[in-house]
């Protein structure tokens, strides 16, 4: 369902919480790796605060994270954005699991509307209350894996990033494919995650890898290979498939929905 | 020429223009198409709700006859109690011994404790707020054989005096349970007009129901600052079929 941007007045604000309080919390509303694929629950669980959210999608919370600090990062992405498949001011744009709206807030300034859907209904109460006052950004919250929410042919881009690595990899190629019917002819997709051959990405596994074997979360990031992200894109009738190393020491995988599929 | 190619210059710039101004239309036009389906979908929720509601209404209606049958029974069974009691009591208070203890009692009472003041206090606390004068409407009736483990009241409220209703919560035989305020009711906007204090009427709250008689007070927090009662029910609550 869409999420009614004055729906924000049934989130009530906290203090602000610091680091430590925040890592705390996180760990607490942390679910059992068995449970990964109710991802709903998952990640509801882990945005009851905006804190634990932020640390939860960014890495970071309380003193550490700021408005100045999100922005900083989201502005790396858009630059990836545009560096790989381009971004224009008439550009309807779709993010597949927007979070709190990191990316979506100073990208919905550079294009005609910017949609955010995500499977956490919490996520976009968040979201909806940094978006207050920008009237082309819509929020919908996903029933499940999928975008049946959406039409075909409709979004110029679909992108997603930093999501991948939370998902199985059926879910991982269900999102490709469902990009491939929401993107309209000659569209653009765009999907990232870790690699394991990156130092970045080696480090990620092996903090991963340090967890105790019952204890493992259920949010715990798994990586991805350029020929995995190929094949999903290819697979699902992209062409011009290519996979860019980018300099965060992701990897990231783009797309054209060829122009004469309807 | 340099005329000529000045004039494809400025033909040029006019198409590129022209090109432009249509590729916001259809992107315009796009955006909205997905606004449509996205309200389309929420229609489709809405009405799926509206149709379950109905559909438990009529669940609900078949089952008043026997609802009432029962509580019919249980009110002739309290009755009769009532008599026996009543019976009883006229045995005792006729009899030699209460006659010859009643100077005791007498003097009993004199040296009887106050009750403790923390009890006192507690049950204050726990005692249904005093009554307030309000619009409302429950959307979920209290008034009702209560089968399941939980319920949930669910409806709008508008104080007449215009104050901000700040909560909402049942008061359940001094067990306290908090709802949530502040939920969209346009058609009540729409027929009582904008409501400076209470632009989101609405409210629903959750509250246990153990089987038993128990007194049900649905109480508004006016300003955050006075808790008052909407409504008060005595509810029978069963324990759910198996």
């Amino acid at each position: 369902m869409a999420l009614d941007r004055h729906d924000t007045h049934l989130v009530r604000s906290r203090p602000a919480m610091n680091t430590a309080d925040a890592m705390g919390r996180w760990q607490e509303s942390t679910s059992d790796l068995a449970e990964r694929s109710a991802y709903k629950k998952v990640w509801d669980r882990q945005a009851k605060e905006l804190d634990v959210a932020m640390l939860a999608v960014a890495g970071r919370a309380g003193e550490a994270m700021d408005e100045d600090t999100l922005s900083l990062q989201a502005k790396e992405s858009i630059d990836t954005l545009r560096s790989t498949v381009g971004i224009g001011p008439h550009d309807v744009i779709l993010e597949i699991g927007c979070g709190i709206a990191r990316v979506g807030k100073p990208l919905s300034g550079q294009c005609l509307h910017w949609f955010g859907a995500d499977i956490s209904g919490r996520m976009l109460s968040h979201a909806a209350r940094r978006l207050e006052g920008r009237p082309n950004t819509t929020l919908v919250e996903l029933a499940t894996v999928g975008l049946q929410e959406f039409p075909g042919d409709a979004f110029d881009l679909v992108y997603c990033t930093i999501v991948f690595m939370h998902l199985f990899e059926w879910d991982r190629y269900r999102y490709v494919e469902e990009a491939f019917r929401v993107l309209r002819p000659g569209g653009h997709a765009y999907f990232d995650n870790f690699p394991l051959d990156t130092q970045h990405g080696w480090q990620v596994f092996k903090e991963s890898a340090g967890y105790p074997l019952g204890r493992r979360p259920a949010h715990l990031s798994m990586s991805s290979t350029r020929e995995e992200l190929r094949t999903y894109l290819a697979k699902a009738g992209f062409e011009d498939v290519r996979v860019h190393d980018l300099p965060s020491g992701l990897i990231a995988a783009t797309g054209q929905k060829p122009a004469g599929v309807p | 020429m340099s005329r000529d190619s000045e004039d494809s210059g400025d033909q040029v710039a006019a198409l590129e223009a022209e090109l432009d101004g249509m590729r916001r239309r259809e992107a315009s036009f796009r955006s909205r198409m997905v606004q449509e389906f996205l309200d389309r979908g929420e229609r489709n929720t809405y009405l799926r709700t509206l149709h379950e509601e109905r559909a438990a209404l009529a669940g609900r209606a078949e089952e008043a006859p026997g609802d009432m049958k029962l509580l019919v029974g249980k009110l002739d069974a309290e009755r009769e109690r009532a008599a026996a009691l009543q019976t009883q009591i006229a045995g005792i208070t006729g009899s030699w011994a209460w006659r010859i203890g009643a100077p005791i009692r007498a003097l009993g009472g004199l040296f009887a404790r106050a009750p403790a003041p923390a009890t006192i206090a507690r049950l204050m606390e726990q005692a249904p707020a005093e009554g307030g004068i309000f619009t409302y409407y429950l959307h979920t009736s209290p008034f009702r054989i209560f089968r399941g483990a939980a319920f949930t009241l669910r409806g709008w409220v508008l104080p007449q005096d215009g104050s901000a209703v700040t909560g909402v919560r049942v008061n359940l035989g001094g067990r306290l349970f908090v709802g949530r305020v502040g939920l969209d009711e346009p058609e009540v906007i729409a027929r009582h007009g904008p409501q400076a204090k209470n632009p989101s009427p609405g409210f629903e709250v959750a509250f246990e129901t153990p089987p038993g008689r128990h007194m049900l007070s649905l109480e508004a927090n006016l300003e955050g600052t006075e808790w008052r009662s909407i409504v008060t029910t005595p509810i029978w609550c069963v324990p759910a079929p198996r």
